[in-house]
């Protein structure tokens, strides 16, 4: 018996001891979903980070090429793995510390089966192009719909359990549970908003500012909410179990929890420092962020803490060596996070590999390691045995922090050398670096090493997998564990809590739940309502016309090749910036932008300005081959765009839907559309001729030209404003 | 941008709001914490061990 047996002192009556079983085939099941999706996953990534420095790495496949395969890394790791990673932490954990099976066996396994086919689907979506663009919610409406399905299932079957549990009070994990789930449904549903135009299409009902604004609240508190509270409960009780400590300070987990919701939700806007979002809603991101450092190294603390007294056996046991890096990289990333969210860091950071550098602390130490440390820890558990081998999971430790230091070290040399580089001018006032191909060439040698860190750290999970396969081999699967327990409904009311204490809160799980709820829905209303406001404020550009139908489809050419991914169109007010692109942008001049392109990496130059830059056969021969027109050029080439045939099938529902939303098209010009569209192909084809290209007016990339050529041109053809002296004159 | 969102009136006070309502549910929270007497956080913080017996979640065994 464990020597912290806290409530040794209640009287049971035999009669009331009940008998039932935890559920370890969810987990189980979870936990190979956790396994193969971090190795798929990691390995899209690693193909996309050899593409940027060997880009016919993409086999000249559209499948496969990078601004596909990035968001099928992204997702795969961020739902996929640390997804399965999260459910199987909770079911394990949930019912141990409720003291009761799953409320629903049936839910349980419609949580596994749905979330694993969205999986599948969004990995054969991404690669065939349906994508909304949107970081980390690229998926389209109908899987979308899916994933609220599934997610209220989960959270009804973890409400439920909580409601039947036996044990009186509710633990700090399962708080952090209870707050992940509201979360999540609510920034899913409230980014997620579209207009369907067809199966596999749908437009953001947002436009520019307000979309930038709702997305990067969402991507912000995705990272908080689905990749760092969920792991939070997970560290509370794992780190426990696995250093036989009680936890160091529950009072600092109460604060920690409370602090922490309440905080993370403000931080979104610190993605969009410098851009065309109001100063206002940018520095309560700002100052937020900063904030957030005090409750997210309480929590590393009290993590770090826990280990008091333990920490010779960190030195032996891996689970614990896991461990504490993973909480280590939290605390260095949280650390890091608010510093970046410094207006003036963050204007050297931003659309840098510095970014990448950041959030792959957090992917790889924070969510990579604590995931393998509760699998080592769990895995022999569920086939009541030990580990296989104790020394190749140490092995697998070393090799997998050896691949972190060769991933995150050279990417941020790579941001700070790029950020440097962008901003740098020669004495007499012009750009150092005019040439964005320069600034790209200094970084190669900085991808290459990222590659080898991200090999390291791949191999090193198939250690683990192979470990983990020996473990199960070796063992006997326990698909239900029978226990007993007393339910504190049977005890005698002589142990009422204190109203409204915090531990009579932490036996009221609707009353908790509805707190947390509060908590998080404070800080979204008060940033969407500047949003809201923004709407009906947004200074309009006469000048600012919808796109034309062929302009149109290109654009959304452009969202299916996931261009965003390494060009931005978002020019921040700096001379560096409007030396290098042009003026810089306006909110004005995205009022019909469904949904918004700023992008957040600048792999490539931005293109905000970019129309009217370059002729039209420069545009058609860099897309064929960027290294003709730019030698040197990392970019991928998109022979199909020259060969696949325009799809214009769908152009009068795109432009209704649009209209839906906003988009001030005529009446009736649905009709007349498709001949506006010819009209304009006709023209490019023209123009291409005269650039020695011959060209067919009904091939995707004349839609994409056109979208190209329109980027910017609306601004530069406004009159320009007659200076007051001289109009008075 | 700015200049335009302050003239719609009251929008500055949002900033300051926004940090009174985090003092106000950082020190709810404190208070909170604080309240609590030592066994209860005692026995909470040590939940996650009790299960470490082995096939028995009986916090008074019935034989005592």
């Amino acid at each position: 018996m464990n020597a912290a047996s806290p409530t040794l002192a209640r009287e049971v009556p035999r009669t009331n001891v009940e008998t039932f079983k935890y559920d370890n085939r969810i987990v189980r099941a979870f936990a190979i979903a956790t396994v193969i999706w971090g190795i798929v996953g990691m390995s899209a990534g690693l193909l996309c980070a050899v593409q940027l420095f060997f880009p016919a790495a993409n086999f000249n496949l559209q499948f496969v090429t990078f601004g596909r395969l990035r968001p099928v890394h992204t997702n795969a790791v961020i739902f996929a793995f640390v997804g399965n990673g999260m459910f199987m932490g909770i079911y394990y954990s949930l019912q141990r510390l409720c003291k009761a099976r799953m409320f629903s066996d049936k839910l349980s396994w419609l949580n596994f089966w749905g979330w694993n086919a969205i999986i599948v689907a969004a990995a054969i979506t991404l690669p065939l192009g349906f994508t909304t663009s949107k970081e980390y919610a690229e998926l389209e409406w109908p899987i979308k719909i899916a994933i609220a399905v599934i997610w209220v299932a989960f959270t009804i079957n973890l409400l439920g359990t909580i409601v039947k549990r036996r044990e009186k009070h509710i633990y700090v994990a399962i708080w952090f549970y209870i707050a992940t789930a509201l979360t999540v449904a609510i920034l899913h549903i409230v980014n997620g908003l579209e207009v369907p135009v067809t199966f596999w299409k749908g437009y953001s009902i947002y436009a520019g500012v307000q979309d930038a604004l709702v997305q990067w609240w969402y991507g912000h508190n995705a990272v908080a909410f689905f990749l760092t509270t969920p792991y939070l409960g997970m560290m509370y009780y794992y780190l426990p179990k696995a250093a036989n400590r009680p936890v160091f300070s529950y009072r600092l987990s109460i604060i920690h929890f409370w602090a922490l919701i309440f905080i993370y939700i403000w931080a979104g806007p610190h993605h969009l420092l410098y851009t065309a979002l109001p100063d206002w809603a940018q520095s309560l991101g700002m100052v937020f962020s900063i904030m957030l450092i005090a409750p997210s190294w309480g929590g590393m603390l009290n993590g770090l803490l826990t280990l008091r007294g333990a920490w010779d056996k960190v030195r032996q046991d891996p689970v614990l060596k896991f461990m504490v890096g993973a909480v280590t990289a939290y605390g260095m990333a949280t650390l890091e996070g608010p510093a970046l969210a410094i207006k003036s860091v963050n204007s050297l950071s931003h659309y840098t590999d510095w970014t990448i550098a950041h959030v792959h602390t957090g992917a790889l130490g924070w969510n990579g390691l604590l995931t393998f440390s509760v699998l080592y820890w769990l895995i022999p558990r569920l086939y009541d045995t030990k580990l296989w081998s104790t020394k190749l999971a140490n092995y697998h430790f070393w090799i997998a922090l050896l691949g972190m230091m060769f991933y995150v070290i050279p990417m941020y040399i790579a941001g700070i050398t790029e950020g440097m580089m962008w901003k740098q001018f020669t004495k007499e006032g012009f750009l150092q670096y005019p040439n964005f191909l320069e600034t790209v060439q200094q970084i190669i040698p900085f991808y290459r090493l990222r590659a080898i860190g991200g090999t390291l750290y791949i191999f090193g999970v198939w250690l683990m997998a192979y470990n983990l396969w020996k473990t199960a081999r070796a063992g006997v699967f326990v698909p239900e564990e029978e226990v007993q327990a007393v339910s504190y409904r049977t005890q005698s009311a002589a142990h009422a809590d204190p109203a409204f204490s915090h531990r009579w809160l932490e036996s009221k799980p609707m009353l908790l739940t509805g707190a947390a709820l509060i908590a998080v829905l404070i800080g979204g209303m008060i940033e969407i309502i500047p949003m809201i406001v923004i709407k009906e404020n947004v200074p309009t550009i006469s000048s600012v016309k919808p796109y034309s139908p062929l302009e149109l489809l290109g654009r959304d050419i452009y969202i299916r090749e996931g261009c965003l991914g390494c060009h931005s169109q978002m020019i921040r007010p700096f001379r560096s910036e409007t030396e290098r692109y042009g003026e810089y942008s306006k909110a004005g001049e995205y009022v019909y932008d469904h949904p918004f392109l700023w992008g957040s990496k600048r792999i490539g130059p931005d293109l905000q300005r970019v129309g009217g830059k370059y002729p039209d056969a420069w545009h058609y021969n860099h897309l064929d081959d960027p290294r003709s027109t730019s030698p040197g050029s990392i970019m991928p080439r998109y022979p199909w765009l020259l060969s696949q045939e325009l799809d214009t099938t769908s152009l009068e529902a795109r432009i209704s839907a649009l209209r839906r939303v906003g988009v001030p098209y005529p009446a009736g010009y649905e009709g007349k559309a498709l001949e506006d569209l010819n009209h304009q192909a006709a023209k490019i084809v023209i123009d291409l001729s005269v650039g020695q290209v011959k060209a067919q007016p009904d091939r995707e990339i004349i839609a994409v030209i056109a979208y190209l050529q329109r980027l910017g041109a609306d601004i530069k053809s406004a009159p320009k404003a007659v200076p007051a002296v001289a109009a008075n004159k | 941008m700015s200049q335009i969102i302050d003239k719609l009136g009251g929008i500055e006070t949002f900033g300051i709001v926004s940090i009174c309502l985090f003092v106000a549910v950082f020190t709810a929270s404190m208070v909170l914490a604080f309240c609590l007497k030592k066994p209860f956080l005692k026995s909470m913080g040590a939940l996650p061990l009790e299960d470490d017996r082995p096939k028995n979640n009986i916090t008074n065994p019935p034989s005592l």
